[in-house]
């Protein structure tokens, strides 16, 4: 077996048991009470529309979770598809889903213990703790406790709870068909309430439906993801209505409505009368197993939706140590823990209940669009198995279902829920904005297109976006240049107060997995160029992160790791050596360098030596970065600037140089002004000159680094180094520079 | 036949648990490896729950082996000596240790202690324990290099 076959051992039973363990114990053992209270008979059909609102969103969890299947679930997918900024709101509103839900189960666990053990209620300071809640608080720490030590057994034991459970159930509903009485199901409807509370006690039990997203967190570690998620998800949705929807009609049909409205361990008291003191204690039992099992996979699944969080900065990565001893999560499962607690205290088991639902309403949403952004954006790595059927009139309908029945809780629960999600952007924008490195699919689609969409759906794309300060990458490949090229970015990446990242692009041959190359290459030689250009930026005083990339491709990676890694600028060296040839690979980086969202410069290295810049300009917006890098190498590299610009007439074309040098902050630099041919003026000042420094003055410098213009004889003919640049086109140079 | 018997530390086996335990063996391990001459191998197990969810997400605990995996590669590079890294997915983790000395040939099985038995060894099962009594090899137990402050982590 592979190594990747042993990291993915949960079979699709596992799979499945994951999602009818977290989601059996809420609708059946806890709220048949309250519902029916509310809704008579008519509950099994909210429960029936719960589970068909579930089925919809469970299809794009499907389709989302074969494309991508990695740690952190529906948290990654809505980051991946809509950006960091949403990403935050699924992220938070996930945990503490997860967390309200936990608190939810535990109270449905005190409820049970409560009624056959005679715990008294606990008065601190003037302060009622009643017995149900103490029960919880402790059945809280324990679950808490077995996942923070991190007993492998537990996992496997939430299979065998799961079948039990379906086990207990089958018994009962066979027993309550016996004595089943259907006029006892009539009026089906309330009588004086019509089918009004049929949407309020849909949400109220939807909290019974959060389970099947807990296997999308997990869906980096199941067997064959392709088949086996889709039939893990979409199974448990249906056999978990199913079988609600069946216990209940049964128990309605069997016992008089008034045994169960109300009361908090219906199922308890409605198998006492039918089977007897063994039947009591059996659905006791259940009610135990199933409060317990859930809130012990929502406090794991919280684990995997913190590291997702972490590494993508929307939360500190602190949180996602690894305990030494236990190899467990335990800073995030010891905060999961102390909110689960927390919201026991707080709420009652109605607003718990609501809470956890709310919040994964919102999720499911965000969940349904992001398939949508996905499918609509088709970027080329979204391969997914399954593909939702019915596309796209499944997700719309999932979106507007489940943001729709957000209006029908509460309206504390309501306005809990519109503050949580202010209170997710307040930390984005306060918070993971800066630290935040990855961009969403929805904001590079918008991006691209910007030419076709309103300025304010683009602008509105452009201010979310995460800045993490202002990043310069320099991919490294040639021991030779490194220095020279870390010395320039250095100095562009102080003079923005930014940072500096160093990318070392492995090329692997195509016929080798990136997998086997990243366990047999020898990192050495990548280690040693990437720990000098350390060296390097730390005696600049400049901060470095490096990163190792391995690809099948070179030159075009560099375009692919700069967008990865969120670059503002590219520095790149060019050489005959450089990242693979850049003549050799035009018709792949023509397309790339379309729409370049950040700025590049290009070092044609024969020393780097700034104490001499030649900066011709004729104007136009790539002379602006010119004139930025020249601004820049003076202030930090003491060079000494020499404007260049060519006219046909020597009065205007002084008038315009003189203008163009003071609006740059550049007017006490040499100008000069010359008239004739350009490239032989270009050519005699550069023979004083130690760098020269071109921009680009139509699009695509890259391109053209092929096709061999005017500029190309240019660096060709003379001796010093020449730099080009080329801005980007989504962004002006101002902001980008000096922003 | 006993014509040839190779020191034990001219082709050692080591297991890493965390980075602690990484610092603290390869400081300790990688100088006599390199006075006797020898290369080494690390080997980091991250356990599996075999058919149920992990206690950590697969790519959290890779990016542990990834740390501690470039600790025993400075320290290596620093000691002068060969490396190889050995990374496995089991459910029992002496086992995999063992199987892992056996696919390397390795000349010995060595390790510094991490603390004494405590009573979570009856959760996480005494992967010690395994190495000791089940090993065909040399089992090493190193003391730490600052025995001051060695031991628990």
């Amino acid at each position: 077996m592979t190594d990747e076959e042993l990291a993915k051992d949960l079979g699709p039973l596992a799979a499945l048991t994951i999602g009818i363990g977290t989601m059996i114990g809420a609708g059946i053992f806890v709220l048949p009470g309250a519902a029916v209270q509310q809704a008579g008979p008519l509950s099994a059909a909210a429960f029936v529309l719960g589970g068909v609102i579930a089925l919809l969103t469970a299809m794009s969890a499907s389709e989302l979770g074969t494309a991508m299947p990695k740690s952190g679930g529906a948290y990654y997918y809505i980051n991946h598809a809509l950006g960091p900024l949403f990403g935050s709101v699924a992220g938070w509103g996930n945990w503490m889903g997860l967390a309200f839900a936990s608190a939810f189960y535990m109270t449905g666990f005190g409820q049970y213990v409560v009624t056959f053990l005679p715990i008294p209620s606990l008065v601190l300071g003037g302060v009622t703790v009643s017995a149900v809640k103490l029960v919880a608080l402790a059945g809280g720490l324990l679950f808490v406790f077995i996942n923070y030590v991190g007993a492998k057994e537990t996992g496997k034991l939430q299979n065998a709870i799961v079948l039990i459970l379906l086990a207990i159930l089958a018994v009962f509903t066979v027993f309550g068909l016996l004595n089943a009485d259907l006029a006892k199901l009539r009026p089906f409807v309330p009588p004086d309430k019509g089918v009004s509370p049929l949407l309020p006690v849909t949400g109220l039990i939807f909290v019974s439906y959060l389970g099947f997203v807990q296997i999308t967190s997990v869906a980096e570690e199941i067997k064959n993801p392709g088949k086996n998620l889709p039939r893990a998800v979409l199974g448990s949705v249906v056999i978990v209505t199913l079988v609600y929807a069946l216990v209940l009609l049964t128990v309605l049909a069997a016992v008089d409505n008034s045994l169960v409205a109300g009361n908090e361990t219906a199922v308890v008291d409605v198998a006492r009368l039918l089977i007897g003191p063994v039947g009591a204690g059996a659905m006791l039992f259940g009610g135990l197993l199933a409060t317990a099992s859930s809130a012990n996979a929502s406090i794991l699944a919280s684990s995997r939706i913190n590291f997702a969080m972490g590494r993508d900065r929307i939360v500190s990565t602190a949180l996602n140590e690894i305990h030494p001893r236990f190899g467990t999560p335990y800073r995030s499962i010891a905060i999961t823990g102390g909110f689960i607690l927390l919201f026991i205290l707080l709420a009652d088991v109605n607003t718990l209940a609501n809470a956890g639902s709310v919040l994964h309403l919102i999720i499911y949403g965000l969940l349904n669009v992001s398939l949508i952004v996905m499918r609509v954006s088709d970027p080329e790595d979204y391969q997914p198995d399954y593909r939702v059927p019915l596309y796209p009139f499944v997700p719309i309908l999932g979106a507007i279902t489940s943001f729709a029945l957000i209006a029908f809780f509460a309206n504390t629960i309501v306005l809990l829920a519109a503050g949580f999600v202010v209170f997710a952007m307040v930390w984005y924008a306060a918070y993971a904005r800066t630290k935040a490195t990855k961009q969403g699919i929805l904001g590079k689609y918008l991006l691209q297109q910007s030419e076709q969409l309103p300025d304010a759906a683009v602008s509105a794309a452009t201010s979310v976006q995460p800045d993490g300060g202002y990043r310069v990458m320099v991919p490294l490949s040639n021991p030779e240049s490194e220095r020279d090229l870390i010395s320039l970015a250095g100095a562009v990446t102080k003079a923005n107060d930014g940072t500096l990242v160093g990318v070392h692009i492995v090329k692997v041959p195509d016929q080798t997995a990136l997998e086997s190359a990243r366990e047999e290459y020898d990192f050495a030689e990548a280690d040693r160029l990437l720990e000098q250009a350390r060296v390097d930026a730390d005696e600049l005083g400049v901060d470095m992160e490096t990163h190792t990339v391995l690809s099948h491709r070179s030159f075009e990676e560099v375009f692919d790791a700069a967008e990865t890694y969120n670059a503002d600028l590219v520095v790149m060296g060019w050489g005959p050596d450089s990242h693979g040839s850049p003549g050799r690979a035009e018709s792949a980086y023509e397309e790339i360098t379309h729409a370049l969202p950040y700025d590049v410069l290009v070092l044609k290295d024969r020393g780097f030596d700034p104490s001499h810049v030649l900066v011709p300009t004729a104007g136009g917006p790539d002379s602006d970065l010119s004139a930025s890098i020249a601004s820049v190498l003076r202030e930090f590299c003491d060079a000494e600037i020499e404007l260049l610009h060519v006219a046909e007439d020597r009065d205007v074309g002084e008038r315009f140089l003189r203008e163009w040098a003071d609006e740059r902050g550049l007017g006490d630099a040499t100008l000069t002004v010359e008239t004739g041919d350009v490239e032989r003026a270009i050519e005699s000042h550069a023979t004083d000159a130690s760098l020269l420094v071109v921009g680009a003055t139509e699009r695509g410098l890259l391109s053209r680094l092929v096709s061999g213009t005017v500029v190309m004889d240019v660096v060709d003919d003379v001796e010093c180094s020449v730099l080009l640049a080329e801005r980007s086109r989504s962004r002006s140079i101002r902001e980008r520079l000096f922003g | 036949m006993t014509e040839h018997v190779e020191p034990l530390f001219s082709r050692p086996l080591l297991p890493l648990a965390n980075t602690d335990d990484a610092e603290v063996t390869c400081a300790t391990a990688f100088p006599r490896i390199a006075a006797a001459g020898g290369q080494a191998s690390v080997v980091h197990v991250i356990e599996k729950a075999g058919g149920a969810p992990d206690k950590a997400g697969v790519e959290q605990r890779e990016e542990v082996a990834d740390e501690l995996f470039d600790i025993a590669r400075r320290a290596a590079d620093d000691a002068g000596i060969e490396l190889q890294t050995d990374l496995r997915f089991a459910t029992d983790v002496g086992d995999a240790i063992l199987e892992a000395a056996h696919e390397a040939d390795a000349t010995a099985i060595v390790f510094t202690p991490r603390g004494g038995r405590s009573w979570w060894d009856l959760f996480s099962g005494a992967v010690r324990e395994e190495l000791i009594r089940h090993s065909d090899r040399p089992v090493v137990v190193l003391p730490p290099a600052d025995s001051d402050k060695g031991g628990e982590t």
